[in-house]
């Protein structure tokens, strides 16, 4: 086995060739069409990052079949480990079977949100006291703004994570519609982070927000900023697309919509919104693009173009995209309180609609982040409305929440209890929304510390905790071993007041004037010690996430062996070997009762065998 | 083949693009003697849904006709 | 169930997954171009730059003409007619190709020798939004063709028959759908507004 052998290896090798082809490429056109000066930086690399990113993909194999496909080769699906190599290297190269490619989401993801978490580390260790300690506003500007991006596309990626290991075991599907695609929607997102991290060479200082005019005329990172988004979004379409048709046509009988494990439903609502709203980030990124490489002037007045049009073709994406990084792990919460409530789900129907709802109240939501732009005046009032309006369907989540754990008898293993910290951040997020909401207030809350607090505490809430939930929940299943429960209650307990003084303590600086985005602030304003604390509490949830990849990559070893339903749940897939072989279903199954029927006698969900002639 | 099908088949296929020339020359019409974007929207929409499902039969993604 | 329909079962049902997948990359290629769409209107409100309308006719019955042999040659395989099929796709490829040339050279004026176009993409927002529209279409056109090629291609080796030929079907819809956004392009370009420029 040699290294050349990972397709990691071929698609970094394959990324770099195809970064000095592509700056070739864009040398010899301005050669050609006469263009003066020849080398200009900026679309050599623009040109080496597109080139690049594709060289990245035919080195690791996401494009080979396709291409034996264009020869009228017929490519069959390989199963199982790679041939003449160890079982470790699928991991490591392009693998079509779905659990493979979960699992690569998840480990990339968490990769992404320690790097994203040390950015963040960085930048708050200069910002706990006044005065510039070791950063400078440059590059203070630089890691706030990766922090940023980091962290989002760690959440695509464990989103990705999660739907693609989950959904076709919790339908009983032999795998997801279009495996190929998924293999390709993962591994596009590798290049995508290459490339925003090289944009760290260059720096960029605007926030993930990346407004015009400053994104047109600062540093050429942004550049790799604007393209390495592009490529995460393009993997978030091609995933949902993949996800929308597998749980349309790959469910078992007798699994109506409504018979669905309740994260399918999180899953389609998220995949709706991903497929469609994606591609306006995507079209104003390249708008952004363009406008410096050709000087298209979309967003400059000079010109007769507007920066607001870019806040508008922006934020129609991104408010949207709150609700895909929250909606699938809401979604986790509602799949695992029943487990260890021992009761049926209260109000499955109305969880599964809420979240198409949330899905689709969120698209008309999105001048709540131009409050202060100068925008028409008469658009205030009906997007605060609209944004209000929101929070009904959410509380509908809280309120059959409550009902589940009322009168239940209640356990509290460590995805419980993350399940439980999820809740109570996500409350204290969702409890400041409305506040933002409300254009008045929100005049003078905007750009300060108390958004950065509400944002902070919905995606730990909806994402992060709900996360770490499904990854205690799920490694028995995985692994086939427990996970250490000491080591993941001392993980919780650790994060999790840590969080919640992370998030008072953001509020407050913010409502007593802190502002956003800036390397330093003046002393007077009373927030130095507010600063301290939240410093500190950061620097406590990155221990205690390290704790638990101790604990993960260390039971994985020496873990008691789980069995196949610890948990004692009624999901499809507890009831197949723990960890699932390659394929994991050894006959197609039947659901012949409720998925949520916990505590009621004589109630199955599925049965592990095939239709028969007496089912009808 | 049934070749009567076949040429049936063609002829739809034939009278399908005459009608959206037409519609064309009637937008072109609109556009130099009406000043309605609305108007001219609305016949875009009307040649869109007969290209979708006249030539692209979208109706095959939920009839028995798309077993093939 | 014999080992025939069991097959004939899997060829349906992937085919069905296919075609919904396809759609649903419509869906979302609708929401990429609808931003185009509403930058347009948001830069230009109910003014639109001058352009060259015999040119504007003429790309738009060449585009219509292309769906019109596309839609022949995906008949004529539904009915085993080979000969159509494969004159239908090079008909359609070379109407294609006929549309990216007016495109470029009457619009976006690439050779001036032959055609000087008066708007550029760095000039202001009427040369900036054509360029952007007109771009994002033809890199539509350009992929649409090779598709085209490819198809063309494993045809003429006998790869599909008058059962199984999904290439075909994709390939067509595919190119329906550039045409479909072109319908919606067309007026919003060439005749919604007064000229301003």
């Amino acid at each position: 086995m040699t290294l050349w052998s990972l397709g990691l290896v071929r698609g970094v090798v394959g990324q770099i060739v195809g970064f000095a082809a592509g700056m070739l490429l864009v040398i010899v056109s301005r050669l050609l069409f006469g263009l003066d000066p020849v080398w200009n930086e900026e679309p050599a690399l623009v040109g080496g990052i597109i080139i690049g990113s594709i060289g990245f993909l035919i080195g690791v194999g996401a494009l080979t079949d396709w291409f034996q496909w264009m020869r009228g080769i017929e490519t069959p699906l390989h199963h199982g480990p790679p041939h003449g190599r160890p079982a470790w290297t699928r991991y490591f190269g392009v693998d079509y079977n779905h659990k493979v490619i979960g699992i690569q989401y998840g480990v990339t993801g968490i990769i992404m949100l320690g790097i994203g978490g040390m950015f963040a580390v960085v930048f708050r260790t200069e910002l706990a006291a006044s005065g510039f300690q070791f950063l400078d506003p440059a590059n203070y500007n630089t890691y706030l703004s990766m922090h940023g991006w980091a962290a989002l596309v760690a959440i695509l990626l464990g989103i990705g994570g999660m739907a693609n290991y989950l959904v076709p075991l919790m339908i009983g599907a032999e795998d997801m519609a279009f495996p190929r695609l998924n293999a390709f929607a993962y591994w596009i997102n590798v290049p995508g982070l290459f490339t925003l991290l090289m944009s760290l060479g260059y720096g960029w200082d605007g926030g993930w927000t990346v407004y015009p005019p400053l994104s047109v005329l600062g540093p050429v990172g942004y550049q790799f900023t604007f393209w390495a988004v592009f490529l995460v979004g393009l993997s978030s379409i091609l995933g949902s697309l993949n996800l929308i048709v597998t749980i349309l046509r790959m469910r078992p009988p007798g699994m109506s919509l409504f018979r669905m494990p309740i994260f399918v439903w999180a899953v389609f609502a998220t995949s709706l919104i991903q497929l469609t709203a994606t591609q306006f980030i995507g079209q104003a990124f390249l708008m952004l693009s363009f406008e410096r490489l050709l000087g298209m002037g979309f967003f400059d007045p000079n010109k007769g173009g507007a920066p607001i049009l870019f806040q508008h073709l922006f934020w129609f994406y991104s408010h949207p995209a709150v609700y895909i990084f929250v909606l699938p792990g809401l979604g986790i919460i509602s799949e695992i309180l029943p487990v260890f409530a021992r009761k049926p789900l209260f109000g499955y129907r109305w969880i599964a609609l809420s979240s198409i709802a949330i899905a689709l109240v969120g698209f008309l939501v999105w001048g709540h982040h131009m409050f202060t732009s100068g925008y028409g005046e008469y658009l205030r009032v009906p997007f605060m409305i609209s944004t209000l309006l929101v929070a009904v369907p959410t509380g509908v989540k809280f309120f059959s929440w409550l009902g589940t754990m009322w009168g239940g008898k209640l356990s509290f293993p460590t995805p419980m209890l993350f399940v439980l910290g999820a809740i109570s951040v996500f409350l204290i997020g969702g409890l400041s929304g409305p506040i933002l909401a409300t254009t008045a207030t929100d005049l003078f809350l905007h750009d300060t510390y108390f958004v950065v607090g509400h944002f902070h505490a919905t995606i730990f809430g909806g994402f992060v905790f709900p996360f770490f939930a499904a990854i205690y929940f799920w490694y028995p299943k995985i692994t086939g071993r427990m996970y250490d429960e000491t080591l993941g209650k001392i993980h919780f307990w650790l994060m999790t007041p840590a969080f919640w003084v992370m998030s008072i303590g953001q509020m407050s600086v913010g409502v007593m004037g802190m502002r956003r985005r800036i390397a330093d602030y003046d002393p007077a304003l009373g927030v130095e010690f507010g600063h301290l604390l939240v410093t500190i509490a950061g620097f406590t949830i990155a221990f205690s996430v390290l704790l638990m990849i101790y604990n993960l990559l260390h039971s994985a070893e020496t873990g008691r062996v789980a069995g196949n339903n610890p948990w004692r749940s009624r999901s499809p897939e507890w009831q197949i070997p723990s960890p699932v072989p390659e394929h994991s279903y050894a006959s197609p199954i039947t659901v012949v009762g409720e998925p949520y029927d916990y505590g009621i006698p004589n109630s199955t969900y599925v049965r592990m065998a095939p239709l028969t002639a007496a089912d009808d | 083949m049934n070749n009567s099908a076949r040429t049936k088949a063609y002829g739809r296929s034939a009278m399908i693009a005459l009608t959206l020339a037409v519609l064309t020359i009637i937008e072109f019409y609109v556009a130099i003697s009406l000043d309605s974007a609305i108007f001219l929207m609305l016949i875009a929409l009307f040649k869109a849904v007969i290209v979708v499902q006249a030539y692209m039969h979208v109706s095959r993604l939920w009839s028995p006709e798309g077993e093939h | 169930m014999t080992t025939v329909t069991a097959a004939l079962e899997g060829y349906t049902q992937q085919l069905r997954n296919n075609r919904m997948g396809l759609w649903l990359f419509f869906i979302s290629e609708a929401f990429l171009f609808g931003g185009l769409l509403v930058t347009r209107f948001y830069l230009w409100g109910n003014t639109r730059p001058e352009l060259d309308q015999t040119i504007g006719l003429i790309v738009t019955a060449v585009l219509l003409l292309s769906s019109f042999s596309m839609n022949m040659a995906e008949t004529a395989i539904e009915h085993g007619d080979r000969r159509t099929f494969l004159g239908g796709l090079v008909v359609t490829a070379v109407l294609g190709l006929v549309f990216l040339i007016g495109v470029m050279v009457f619009e976006w004026g690439l050779f001036p020798a032959i055609y000087e176009g008066h708007l550029t993409p760095g000039g202001d927002v009427y040369g900036a939004v054509v360029f952007a529209m007109t771009g994002m279409h033809a890199l539509h056109v350009i992929s649409g063709i090779i598709f085209i090629a490819i198809v063309w291609n494993l045809g003429r080796k006998g790869g599909f028959s008058s059962e199984r030929h999904w290439g075909v079907e994709s390939c067509a819809i595919y190119w329906h759908y550039v045409d479909v956004v072109w319908i919606f392009f067309y007026p919003a370009l060439y005749l919604i507004g007064t000229v301003a420029h």
